[in-house]
């Protein structure tokens, strides 16, 4: 189990995710303006402002720029015949491995942004488990989405 | 059994007697708002409502069973029922799972037992897929070896040359049976027993307080002590008559627990006032949970549960699915023996590495710590006591650690954990739906992992997991897991 999952998701889902990251910070700078005002309004304590101000600027860097670098860094995704290996995480790495027999079946989906993008997340579901692999290439989720589910069709099940 | 059946019509006065039950809260409610309602003419009213609404219902509960029947044809199982709006459902012998019965106060004094019927499909929370209220027990057994029949000819079509299952169908084979002596040890031993034990150790340390310091303090101070032996005595009787009466509820529930063996079905029949009987196909079975909790440890004593595929069986898992309720661990491996005899009980476990021993009392303890420091500044001098606590937790935390394992024999895994109660999952291998290994920063500094392995249950999944283990572990219970190649299919 040495060798990490070959595949590794989109390039443009990095773009995406800073979009999400800065959305976040999006919404602290509204809540920044709103402190802001009330600073001038009704005399609040000025370090609330600087405290706001922090908050910005590790959103910024956590959310815009650290997080979507090191969890696309580390997404990565492999599709045999007989099993489906995927490994993902920042703080926690987690390592799965779903057998192509349990896999019962497939879903793609595509929100407004990840349609503007061209991407979709992929959801294989087993009996107990949902699994997914979030911003593929729109071609490569279609395609990886057929030959998971004909795969699985070879596969006998036992359950 | 072709033409249409009938319930029997003490399923009216069921029906009747469960919608009461339902109504009976907002009834009473009327009832007591009214006050006294035999005076006068006006008052009179809200009576004759109550009466309406009772007729109403027991009406109802009538045209319901006149309504409802039942019969098999072209190997289904289809009911017409309905009210208002005629309903119809047709179930294919082929999905039906399995045929539970059971019998209320109602059913056995006239032989008769409630039948209901699960389907793979029957989606967790709701009830079975159908429910026949009450039949005579000779109806329901016919209709079982009906469907028995049913599906065994299915399958010889199918795979003729399998004889065996024919052989096997005769008897009803008594695996495991439960006597007086233990279910009553079980109800002792039971979740409940802990709250009690804790309660009379606050009530003797109030008394030690009160008895020999009393003359000493003064009189306020002894007050406020006799209030506080007040309190602490009425909590002690309220958790000991709350545990009385759950011995005693256990104790009808679990009364003459037994297992069968019949085919290739698992039967499990227990309870006093209401007899439960449910059947759980073996093929359906995904694996086993055996788990101690701390009291029965040291006697040694176990619970097994079993995790199964199944439907609506899952509703009320807690109760159903213990195979054996408690049972002394020695005994496990020869009672499932017959049953399933692919599983192995494992004595000897591959052990997490002293290095995770730490992690483990940081895992169960970090919580208790963090509590307890708002809590030692806020009452100073006794809240430091909270500190305490966060050593139990530690010290949960080591025998958690002593406790985890993991062992894999052939194409089975068995995976140890505590959190309080001791947790030891025997898996399969084509049984297992997903298994995954996950490394925070710091694991992965240590060359540690955790293992996390999902069964299905129900219709949703069973986790197990042990945490900690050496990295080089984990990536053999992953290459154990992970599906061959198999190059000579190209």
């Amino acid at each position: 189990m040495e060798r990490e999952p070959a595949q590794r998701i989109s390039q443009k889902a990095l773009t995406l995710w800073r979009i999400y990251g800065a959305i976040q910070v999006g919404i602290v700078i509204l809540l920044s303006i709103g402190l802001f005002v009330a600073v001038l309004l009704w005399d609040w304590p000025w370090w609330t402002l600087l405290i706001a101000l922090g908050v910005l600027f590790i959103e910024l860097i956590v959310s815009v720029w650290l997080i979507p670098s090191l969890r696309w860094k580390r997404w990565r995704y492999e599709v045999s015949e007989h099993d489906i290996d995927l490994q993902h995480g920042i703080i926690i790495v987690t390592r799965t491995l779903v057998p192509m027999v349990r896999v019962q079946h497939v879903d793609t989906e595509q929100g407004p942004l990840l349609r503007k993008f061209h991407l979709s997340t992929i959801s294989i579901s087993t009996a107990a488990t949902v699994h997914k692999i979030p911003a593929l290439d729109e071609q490569e989720a279609e395609r990886l989405r057929q030959s998971i589910s004909s795969l699985a069709r070879v596969a006998e099940d036992d359950v | 059994m072709f033409e249409p059946r009938k319930l029997h019509p003490i399923s009216a006065v069921i029906n009747f007697v469960k919608t009461l039950k339902d109504a009976a809260l907002p009834l009473v409610i009327v009832f007591v708002l009214n006050g006294n309602m035999f005076r006068g003419d006006i008052e009179w009213i809200p009576l004759l409502i109550w009466i309406a609404v009772l007729l109403l219902v027991l009406s109802s509960g009538i045209i319901r069973w006149l309504r409802f029947t039942y019969r098999m044809e072209e190997g289904e199982l289809r009911i017409e029922y309905g009210l208002i709006f005629r309903k119809k459902r047709y179930i294919p012998i082929d999905r039906i799972q399995s045929l539970d019965f059971s019998e209320g106060i109602f059913h056995r004094p006239l032989n008769l037992v409630k039948v209901s019927v699960e389907t793979a499909g029957s989606t967790g929370s709701q009830s079975a897929e159908a429910e026949l209220t009450a039949i005579k027990r000779e109806e329901a057994s016919e209709l079982e070896s009906l469907i028995f029949q049913e599906k065994n000819q299915r399958q010889t079509d199918i795979e003729p040359e399998d004889e065996s299952v024919d052989l096997k169908k005769g008897g009803r084979e008594k695996v495991y049976g439960m006597n007086m002596r233990e279910i009553i040890l079980m109800a002792l031993t039971s979740g409940g027993a802990g709250v009690v034990i804790s309660g009379v150790g606050v009530f003797f340390s109030q008394i030690m307080d009160v008895l020999p310091l009393g003359t000493i303090y003064d009189e306020i101070l002894d007050w406020i002590q006799i209030g506080a032996l007040i309190v602490a005595f009425t909590v002690l009787v309220v958790l000991l008559i709350a545990y009385g009466i759950s011995i005693f509820l256990s104790i009808l529930r679990y009364a003459n627990f037994s297992v069968f063996l019949e085919a290739d079905d698992l039967i499990i029949t227990r309870g006093w006032l209401e007899k439960k009987q449910m059947t759980i196909p073996l093929n359906r079975i995904q694996g086993l949970r055996i788990e101690e909790n701390l009291i029965r440890q040291p006697l040694g004593y176990a619970t097994v549960t079993l995790i199964s595929a199944g439907g609506s069986i899952q509703k009320d898992t807690d109760h159903q699915l213990r195979l054996l309720p408690m049972i002394r661990k020695k005994e496990i491996e020869k009672v499932l023996q017959p049953i399933l005899s692919d599983y192995h009980i494992v004595r000897s476990f591959n052990k997490p590495p002293g290095r995770s021993k730490y992690r483990y009392m940081i895992r169960h303890s970090w919580f208790a710590f963090l509590a307890a420091i708002p809590i030692s500044i806020f009452f100073f001098p006794y809240g430091l006591l909270s500190i305490l606590g966060g050593i139990l937790f530690a010290g949960l935390g080591w025998i958690a650690y002593h406790d985890a394992g993991w062992r894999i024999k052939d194409n089975q895994l068995t995976l140890r954990t505590r959190n309080i109660i001791k947790q030891t999952y025997v898996m399969k291998k084509h049984r297992i739906q997903a298994a995954s290994v996950a490394q925070t920063l710091f694991q992965r500094n240590a060359d540690l992992g955790s293992v996390r392995v999902t069964l299905k249950s129900g219709v949703g999944g069973s986790v197990a997991h042990c945490y900690y283990l050496e990295k080089v572990d984990t990536d053999q219970v992953l290459s154990w897991y992970k599906p061959p190649k198999q190059i000579e299919s190209r």
